[in-house]
């Protein structure tokens, strides 16, 4: 369970300085597919770099099963992450001199060694000796994804991960993530500003200047490939 | 034009090196030029001697010290040429898609050259603020008779506009070799990088995995690695080995060079081996490694290749200085025996460890502050 209460978060000092996060407070039960839906500055990316740890927050908790985020340093954040969360960006921020193996290697190396499974599981197994640049979009964010899922998360982030996709390759992103989510139960919490997305999820939060504006449960969810895009 | 002046100036390395080498080369040119006009009026016998062995050490200062930078600065303008390249592939690449030419690109690398002009005309005015303390420090016994300080005009030819105009021509031929790739390559940022293929039986980690292709990746920072602890350990030594065969001036001059050079390499090493992987030590800091591991991961590749060149460096100032004492001294009298000095030697090395490892200290502690989102959003 992650419960989030009051948190705001502030970018920008003196006159320029605005609220990016305003007392935004909710719970996310373990297991849940979670969307977060929003436009752009909404501040649905600062509430996940927030919920995750990649950024501090200025008031407010944030508690993992009692252990509370905000009161750690940086070297207890790092540990943190290391033991419990992963991430999968819309960039894929894949290391550029290291072919797809060892690009992997780097989130089993601190969750399951057993690499080759994950690169298999995303059909990538011969292309496994290609660097970054020589894999099409659609590839790039399958490395990225198999890096996660080794790591073996309780908690996956992920930031707008077919924004940067085609509609065919984003549906089978995000198909593969969707059935790996439901067969592997981690937590998944998903940024994007595709409305259709969140049909896929257990449940939605709408963002607006800072602030939660809608929660809904899906009660009919749907798969990547029922939903339009 | 995809290179400006701007950028030429940011050639500090280059520049350093262009100064300390032209430095020394004119000052040493110089007092050689000036001593043989006076060749006729040294007396015969021990004066003859010191006046041969004045002539001697010139030429091996000029080529010893001179040289070692020169090719240090050309291996520092080509790796500066292929960072830039790397670094700004995706705007070569457009300007290769609109139909520029290798040699039109390249021809704006010329402006590299700049950092050459600048560090050897502040190394001429340099050398001749130290030259009247030069000439009296080398004639102090007065056993030599009074030796005029000219200024030899066409030095200025010799040591600026020759390296300029030189250093032009290598920045244009180097990066024209450089853009010889395909127009796809430098737009997509692909570099020419072979795995070895593990089949998934490699039982490296992710860090050794890491550490390893940063080494293989950056080729040239090695270079610079050894060069910085060759010179640390060789000129600091050599320095202090040498106050019974040349003069204190000689043993300071030779002992700031050494530091310059060792500093300046080492800086541009990590700061660059950093800048470069930022992105990658952000990644994996997101992912949860320690600063610890990035810092084994980024760093700690450069570790064997500083510690060989400070005994490479060892082993040459000994051989240098031998061979000085046996060859080029060898019909100067008393002149005395060279051995290896073990004090100075162990004293260079702790001074060494120190820095090394200090430096690498704070650089790990420094990849703690890398900003984590910041980075990945740029």
């Amino acid at each position: 369970m992650i419960e989030i209460k009051n948190i705001t978060k502030y970018y920008g000092k003196g006159e320029s300085r605005f609220k990016a996060l305003d007392d935004v407070s909710m719970n996310i039960k373990d297991g849940e597919f979670l969307v977060i839906l929003g436009a752009s500055g909404s501040g649905k990316s600062t509430f996940l770099n927030v919920i995750s740890g990649l950024e501090t927050l200025d008031d407010g908790e944030v508690i993992y099963n009692e252990e509370h985020l905000e009161k750690m340093n940086e070297k207890e954040l790092t540990k943190f992450r290391r033991d419990n969360v992963a991430f999968i960006f819309q960039q894929y921020y894949l290391l550029p001199h290291l072919n797809v193996e060892k690009n992997v290697k780097m989130g089993a190396d601190l969750g399951d060694k057993d690499y080759l499974k994950y690169i298999e599981a995303v059909g990538l197994h011969d292309k496994r000796k290609k660097h970054p640049s020589e894999l099409s979009g659609g590839e790039q964010q399958r490395v990225a994804i198999a890096r996660a899922l080794s790591k073996k998360p309780r908690v996956l982030f992920l930031d707008e991960p077919t924004g940067a996709l085609d509609e065919k390759t984003g549906r089978s992103v995000l198909d593969y993530i969707i059935k790996l989510q439901e067969k592997e139960k981690f937590t998944m919490i998903m940024v994007t500003h595709n409305a259709n997305i969140a049909e896929t999820a257990d449940r939605t939060i709408k963002m607006n200047s800072g602030k939660i504006v809608d929660i809904y449960d899906n009660l009919n969810k749907k798969s990547a490939y029922e939903i339009g895009w | 034009m995809i290179v400006s002046l701007k950028d030429g100036f940011k050639l500090i390395g280059i520049s350093i090196m262009a100064c300390c080498a032209v430095c020394v080369c004119n000052m040493f040119l110089n007092f050689q030029i000036d001593l043989r006009s006076v060749a006729n009026q040294v007396e015969a016998g021990p004066a003859q001697a010191l006046y041969d062995a004045f002539v001697s050490t010139s030429i091996v200062c000029c080529a010893c010290c001179g040289g070692c930078m020169l090719i240090t600065s050309v291996v520092m303008l080509f790796f500066y040429i292929k960072h830039y390249i790397d670094s700004h592939s995706r705007e070569i690449g457009i300007l290769k898609a609109h139909g520029y030419s290798n040699f039109r690109i390249s021809r704006g690398f010329a402006i590299f050259a700049i950092s050459i002009l600048v560090g050897c005309l502040a190394g001429y005015l340099l050398s001749f603020a130290i030259m009247p303390l030069f000439y009296e420090k080398q004639n102090d016994n007065n056993l030599l008779p009074h030796i005029p300080m000219n200024i030899h005009w066409y030095m200025i030819v010799l040591l600026i506009i020759v390296p300029t105009v030189v250093f032009a021509f290598i920045a244009i031929g180097y990066s024209v070799i450089k853009l010889n790739q395909p127009t796809i390559n430098l737009l997509k940022g692909i570099t020419k990088q072979k795995d070895k293929y593990t089949d998934g039986k490699d039982k490296k980690n992710f860090v050794s995995e890491m550490r390893s292709s940063v080494l293989k990746s950056r080729k040239t920072l090695v270079f610079f690695m050894i060069l910085s602890s060759f010179c640390f350990s060789s000129m600091i030594q050599m320095s202090a080995s040498m106050d019974e065969l040349a003069s204190d001036m000689m043993g300071i001059m030779i002992l700031i060079i050494g530091i310059v050079l060792a500093f300046t390499t080492f800086y541009i090493a990590l700061t660059t081996v950093i800048h470069a992987n930022q992105k990658n030590i952000a990644m994996m800091r997101v992912f949860g490694y320690s600063a610890m591991e990035c810092k084994r991961s980024v760093l700690d590749c450069y570790r064997i290749p500083a510690y060989i060149g400070f005994a490479i460096g060892t082993a040459y100032q000994f051989g240098l200085l031998k061979v000085m004492v046996t060859v080029v001294f060898a019909d100067v009298e008393g002149v005395p025996d060279y051995h290896f000095d073990w004090p100075m030697f162990f004293i260079t090395l702790v001074a060494f460890i120190v820095i090394y490892e200090g430096a690498m200290f704070i650089y790990g502690y420094l990849m703690k502050k890398i900003p984590l989102k910041q980075i990945m959003d740029e």
